[in-house]
């Protein structure tokens, strides 16, 4: 029975599933459909500068999207058009790499003392860290900030804002370090320790290479904090050639005047691409990261 | 030294003393370093800037915050009656009012319709995708989508004007311009900049809901849209509350797209209290830092109300 049955129900389940592959999964196509049509309002503007800077002059005036004439000189004219871009750049670099370093190192240090060390007074600490979050202690602080810097002789240097960029991402780069650090077992550590380790020989050599995707998504946060600051840099900084990259950018629509619409798309092009490029190479550890919980912090 | 000197004589004491203090130094070493910089340039700017606000300093008249005369609540009365710090907080509250709701839901739609995407290549790519313009620092965004809005070269008003002939040249939208299409502008850029970031969080939200509690309410009988509130919407609530809470702050204390794309223009929409505050510390008049120090206080007070009231409103009924 049992053997002369099983045909009939895989005869009957064949032509169940040729019904349902008949039936337009409408619910698949609008579900793709809407993804679909989000990434291309996502990455539209970003093709569209790209194919300003390689615009010819006469094309970028109108606002066709297409061009009749291509030409690439816009990026040899982006670099030599403001005289300081190239200090402005290695401003930039230099911050960046800065507040990528230093905040990404105290994070480490500090989420790992408030998750497995037993610290004195680690629920004062956290519970000013939360508080942080909903003061725009960066826009408020401003005038003290000022007043910070300039009694320290740092007004106008760019090396001084190295000091007021390391809080930009500060206290969610703790965050984020405590909630990776916090899908490690204590039992590890616990018999690292009576194995003899130190603690911090239990951070270097146990704890860093199980956190190393959190650390990336912590370098990221800085990057993008540090690359793109403009408030604390345009205060604190009145030279062109002490500012950053982003500062002239950003205010070189106002000096430049219109006239050079690719010029200004390849500078563009040049700012964003170090993140764009680090980013495709980083992206896996980095989503890995954020599901390891880098987010659930 | 002293004080182990003093609890000597108790041995008890003095280990317990020495245990606790040997504990302090070997793991305060670890936060010192985070909070060397925290102290200094995240929280005592702000308390020092309060402190000012009770102060009649300005920078072209007084050497220092010290020099200049104690007013008490001065400041803070003026500031109440001000025009300008009115209109600017009401101009706040407007963009946030706009920006949130889509910062907040897009997000969700996009994390729900993510998830159910079975071929896991495919979800790794939209999530890459959505993920670019988190890439792309704050002013940047700005810049570009200051081309994308341009009547001049910008596409939009092409494919509206020269495409789909919706408007004509006199007519078409300038989006910078002015009113409350200026917020609705600034609020969709930060939509685009945003979507990908946010639809993170809650993709992070949506894998710890185990798949076996979809199944069993389908078996059941309950409805998609049932299930979709009584468990996805549920489940999101506690990243929705940190989500609105976390938005609401950066949205309502905006600074940098103002002064971008209004500059100091009284008039403008994007004159709000923290355009007003940076105008009145570092550029109009003798530099009122006091009173603006008292007008930065104010709209931070203004958004820790509502944020109480935020964590009151969702909180937990069960």
């Amino acid at each position: 029975m049992a053997t002369r049955a099983e045909p009939e129900t895989i005869a009957t389940t064949r032509r169940l599933a040729a019904r349902r592959r008949v039936r337009v999964p409408w619910g698949s196509i609008v579900k793709h459909g809407i993804l679909v049509v989000t990434c291309v309002v996502i990455l539209f503007p970003l093709l569209w500068v790209f194919l300003l800077s390689i615009k010819s002059l006469p094309d970028a005036y109108t606002n066709r999207i297409w061009p009749h004439n291509f030409e690439f000189g816009s990026y040899r004219t982006a670099l030599t058009a403001i005289d300081t871009l190239p200090q402005n750049i290695q401003n930039s670099i230099l911050l960046t790499l800065a507040t990528m370093v230093i905040t990404s190192t105290v994070a480490v240090l500090a989420g790992y003392g408030l998750v497995h060390l037993p610290t004195p007074g680690k629920a004062i600490v956290l519970a000013i860290l939360v508080g942080s979050l909903f003061v725009p202690s960066r826009v408020t602080g401003l005038i003290s900030i000022w007043e910070i810097q300039d009694r320290l002789g740092l007004i106008n240097s760019t090396w001084g804002l190295i000091l007021p960029y390391q809080t930009l991402a500060l206290a969610v780069s703790i965050f984020i370090m405590r909630g990776v650090f916090e899908t490690i077992p204590r039992e590890l550590a616990e018999s690292a320790r009576v194995d003899g380790a130190g603690s911090f020989m239990i951070l270097r050599r146990i704890m860093l290479p199980l956190v190393r995707n959190g650390v990336i998504v912590v370098l990221i946060t800085n990057f993008i904090a540090a690359w793109g600051e403009w408030l604390l840099a345009n205060t604190l900084t009145n030279d062109q050639e002490k500012r950053t990259l982003t500062v002239v950018l950003a205010s070189a629509n106002a000096g430049f005047g219109q006239w050079l619409w690719p010029t200004m798309a390849a500078m563009f092009v040049i700012a964003i691409l170090p993140g764009l490029i680090a980013f495709i190479f980083v992206q896996r550890w980095y989503m890995r990261g954020l599901q390891e919980g880098a987010l659930k912090g | 030294m002293a004080s182990r000197a003093v609890t000597a004589r108790s041995p008890s004491g003095t280990a317990a003393l020495w245990r606790s203090t040997t504990r302090f130094a070997r793991t305060w070493p670890y936060l010192l370093p985070a909070l060397f910089f925290f102290v200094g340039w995240q929280l005592f700017p702000i308390v020092r800037t309060a402190w000012i606000s009770f102060t009649s300093f300005s920078f072209l008249l007084d050497d220092s915050p010290e020099s200049a005369s104690w007013v008490w609540f001065d400041n803070y009365v003026d500031a109440v009656q001000d025009p300008l710090v009115r209109e600017g907080l009401l101009k706040a509250a407007i963009f946030t009012a706009i920006f949130l709701p889509g910062m907040i839901f897009l997000p969700m739609v996009i994390a729900v319709l993510v998830d159910r995407v079975a071929n896991q290549r495919l979800a790794a790519t939209y999530r890459v995708i959505l993920l670019v313009p988190a890439m792309i620092p704050g002013p940047l965004i700005f810049l570009l989508w200051g081309w994308m809005y341009s009547n001049g070269i910008g596409p939009i008003n092409y494919v509206l004007v020269d495409v789909l002939g919706v408007y004509d040249l006199a007519n078409q939208p300038t989006w910078l311009g002015s009113g409350n299409l200026t917020f609705l502008s600034l609020a969709m850029m930060e939509w685009w900049w945003g979507l990908g970031f946010h639809t993170m969080f809650y993709l992070a939200g949506l894998s710890t809901i185990p798949k076996e509690l979809y199944e069993s309410a389908r078996v059941d009988g309950a409805s998609e849209w049932r299930i979709f509130w009584k468990i996805t919407f549920a489940r999101l609530r506690p990243i929705l509350l940190v989500l609105v809470v976390l938005r609401f702050g950066t949205a309502y204390a905006l600074i940098d797209e103002y002064i971008l794309t209004g500059g100091f223009d009284r008039s403008k929409p994007t004159y709000t209290w923290t355009v007003y505050m940076w105008d009145t510390a570092f550029q109009v008049g003798d530099q009122n830092r006091g009173y603006a120090a008292a007008v930065g206080w104010l709209g931070t007070l203004g958004m820790l109300v509502v944020v109480l009231w935020l964590f009151y409103a969702f909180r937990n009924r069960d």
